[in-house]
């Protein structure tokens, strides 16, 4: 399994904020999910690796090759696919000339085989009959498809798609779901969410940022296991858990350090481990 | 039609082997038969009709080539450059007009007098410049990340689509002057201005962030106008011949300069 | 691939879906009667290229103007007027080469075609084969194409003068026989 990604120690400074404190990852084929709240560094991380930004400090070698050297940097970019968490479009284009206007920029051969790449492609995220209408006359989801199409123009090996889901629907969700699982078979995918379903059903290996530093990095099921034996179900509130709500069949989901008596001890999901790991101290003393 | 084509019959229609009378009667009901149609269907050869609707499809979805790509294109650039050209921000037609309207405004103004005419020199040399300012600006371009990460050297489309807006900006500029009261000197004096403007921004571009660059060089020209215009007794000193010698220098020093750390240039998304 | 006929779109449903942006009616539409088309042009004109090229500009043309049909269940001759035109346009756009008109040797007309010629044309079939080929053509050309003058003219290349004299000799002639 070939390293596509290896960074160490990793530092952004944004503006007055230090978006990135030292992160250090090493990342082979398969797919990668990277998890925080808003302002973790999830997006500044995701666009180093895409050599939309340069760090400040910390070594970053992208398939096997460096990115700080210019000539180096267009190899890495002919073999990288990125979808930014906010893509911007051309309003008057279609989907189809958009996705060819990038196609250009990735340098794709000549007009033909270009174009025959560019419908491979949305074909692949199901925009196949929706080529010709305009981006701007397309859903919020469909938008999102075709910044999805974009970065798999050229079959790249290293894949960065920022919040890929975002906006979209369950089914079309699902769609996503079977192509990048489908894809992540021959190279290394990174995708950063908020949506730990997204992490628990698809990623392999699992990365929590949190202001600007990776608190967590392992397999979902340590992830999970991070909240082992601290999660309860009650029917009352309960004033030692560091985090509750009231779930939808109404009883309260506790997370915290130690189940009172009489509590239904459940097994953790992703999630759980997820906010535990986030959590805020504990109110009350455990 | 309650007959339909005898089977042996398409067969030979299809193969060219039936005499012309029959060919009319097969072709007058086939018309009109979706049956018959289905039937024909097979004989048809089947590689040569999806090459066909593959052209048909790639046609259909073909990017639209717009008025700007066209004189692109026939002024000798190659299509897909023309496509990322026409992209440019400040090739929009937008831009244009407003280009179009500034330039107009200031020939009028220079009808009326030596302030007016400075006034449209000022203008026409720092409009180049500005041309070049919108298409750095990345603001104006929706697509700049991804820009960014593709293999297609950033620095080489900025200087594309800089060539391309000063290019357009000077023939503009050039057309606007020939309206100008008198023709003369003064058709051309904002010529070298605009060159050296836009090479010192650029090599400046080269220390600091482009669009600051623009700004500090924006702001110290209006500033000499203003100065030598108020200090000296000829408005139009500025524009005079030593002074465009000095210009000349300027632009050939900022020349040097830029060609030499080009690869600052290098687009990175902090700008 | 096969679809059960009870749930096949009609011609028209496909037309309006296509006028709509349906580009998987279109391609229904193609597969059904691009077929037909092909060898039909095929019939009028030896490049092959010209054809393809017109079966090409059919149906991007189809696609642009599928509004622009009215309906009356005709939808094969509306193609056909279509592609036939754009036929002729692609022979324009091309240096002239040889056409043919499109057919063999006369053969003997089997017992059947005869049983199946009679029924439609009585002795028009005889008559028309004993026309000479360059009159056959025009006559397909101005009555089972329905083109004008000077549409045939480009279709056959000759100039319209000849087209005209060639249709009344025709005509004149068929008249003749079917007395």
């Amino acid at each position: 399994m070939t390293v596509a990604v290896q960074a160490g120690d990793l530092h952004k400074r944004l503006g007055s904020t230090q978006a990135l404190a030292g992160v250090s990852l090493t990342l082979g084929d398969g797919i990668t999910g990277l998890l925080g709240p808003n302002g973790a560094g999830k997006t500044t991380l995701l666009r180093i690796l895409a050599t939309v930004l340069a760090p400040d400090r910390g070594t970053l070698r992208l398939l096997g090759a460096q990115p700080a050297e210019r000539s180096e940097r267009a190899l890495i970019r002919a073999r990288l696919g990125y979808m930014p968490q906010e893509p911007g479009f051309h309003q008057r284009f279609t989907a189809f000339e958009f996705v060819d206007y990038v196609a250009i920029l990735k340098e794709i051969g000549d007009r033909r085989r270009r174009h025959d790449e560019v419908r491979r492609v949305l074909d692949l995220v199901g925009l196949g009959d929706d080529a010709q209408r305009r981006i701007k006359a397309l859903s919020g989801g469909m938008r999102r498809r075709v910044a999805l199409a974009q970065a798999l123009l050229g079959d790249p090996r290293l894949l960065i798609l920022d919040e890929p889901t975002a906006g979209l629907d369950p089914e079309q969700r699902l769609r996503f779901r079977e192509l990048i699982s489908r894809l992540a078979e021959d190279r290394c995918v990174v995708i950063s969410t908020h949506q730990s379903d997204d992490v628990s059903a698809l990623c392999h290996h699992v990365i929590v940022l949190d202001r600007g530093a990776s608190v967590f990095a392992g397999a979902p099921r340590e992830l999970c296991d991070v909240a082992r034996g601290r999660v309860w179900l009650a029917d009352d509130r309960s004033a030692g858990a560091r985090l509750s709500w009231l779930t939808g069949d109404g009883r309260h989901r506790h997370l915290g350090n130690g189940p009172p008596a009489g509590a239904q001890l459940v097994e953790p999901t992703l999630e759980d481990g997820y906010l535990l790991l986030l959590a805020p101290p504990a109110r009350a003393a455990a | 039609m309650s007959t339909h084509v005898d089977p042996d019959l398409l067969c030979a229609y299809a193969a060219g082997e039936i005499d012309a009378a029959h060919a009319f009667s097969v072709e007058a009901h086939v018309v009109r038969c979706p049956t018959c149609q289905a039937a024909v269907a097979p004989l048809a050869d089947p590689a040569r009709l999806d090459r066909v609707l593959a052209a048909v499809e790639d046609e259909l979805d073909a990017p639209r080539v717009g008025a700007i790509e066209r004189v692109l294109r026939g002024l000798g650039v190659r299509a897909d450059l023309a496509r990322l050209l026409a992209a440019t921000p400040s090739l929009s037609l937008s831009w244009l007009s407003s280009v179009a309207l500034a330039l107009s405004f200031s020939v009028l103004a220079a009808h009326h007098g030596d302030g007016g005419m400075l006034l449209f020199l000022c203008l026409a040399a720092l409009l180049p410049m500005a041309g070049v300012a919108v298409s750095f600006a990345r603001a104006l371009d929706p697509t700049f990340e991804i820009a960014v990460a593709a293999p297609f050297s950033s620095v080489r489309l900025l200087l594309l689509r800089a060539t391309a807006a000063l290019a357009t900006t000077i023939a503009m500029a050039g057309l606007a002057a020939v309206a100008l009261p008198g023709i003369g000197w003064s058709a051309v004096a904002w010529a070298v201005p605009s060159l050296a403007l836009t090479l010192a921004s650029l090599a400046l571009a080269t220390y600091v962030a482009p669009l600051t660059a623009f700004a500090i060089v924006t702001a110290a020209w209006l500033a000499t106008v203003l100065v030598n215009a108020t200090a000296s007794d000829d408005v139009l000193a500025i524009f005079g011949r030593p002074a465009q010698l000095v210009l000349v220098a300027l632009g050939a020093g900022a020349a040097l300069v830029l060609a030499r750390r080009i690869d600052r240039l290098d687009v990175r998304g902090d700008l | 691939m096969s679809t059960p006929s009870t749930v096949m779109p009609s011609d028209e449903s496909l037309l309006t879906a296509v006028g709509a942006g349906d580009r998987a009616a279109l391609r229904v539409l193609y597969e059904r009667h691009a077929p037909w088309l092909t060898l039909r042009l095929a019939r009028r004109c030896s490049d092959a290229d010209a054809v393809d090229d017109a079966l090409q500009d059919t149906f991007v043309a189809v696609w642009r103007s599928a509004g622009r049909y009215h309906g009356g269940g005709a939808v094969g001759a509306w193609l056909w007027g279509i592609a036939i035109r754009r036929l002729i346009d692609a022979l324009r756009r091309r240096p002239r080469r040889e056409f043919f008109s499109g057919e063999r040797e006369t053969l003997e007309p089997s017992a059947e075609e005869q049983v199946l010629l009679g029924v439609q044309h009585g002795d028009l079939g005889g008559a028309l084969e004993r026309l000479s080929p360059e009159l056959r053509a025009v006559i397909q050309a101005t009555i089972l194409d329905g083109l004008t003058t000077r549409e045939a003219s480009t279709l056959l290349g000759i100039p319209a003068g000849t087209v005209k004299t060639r249709a009344m000799r025709a005509r004149m002639l068929l008249r003749q026989e079917l007395a």
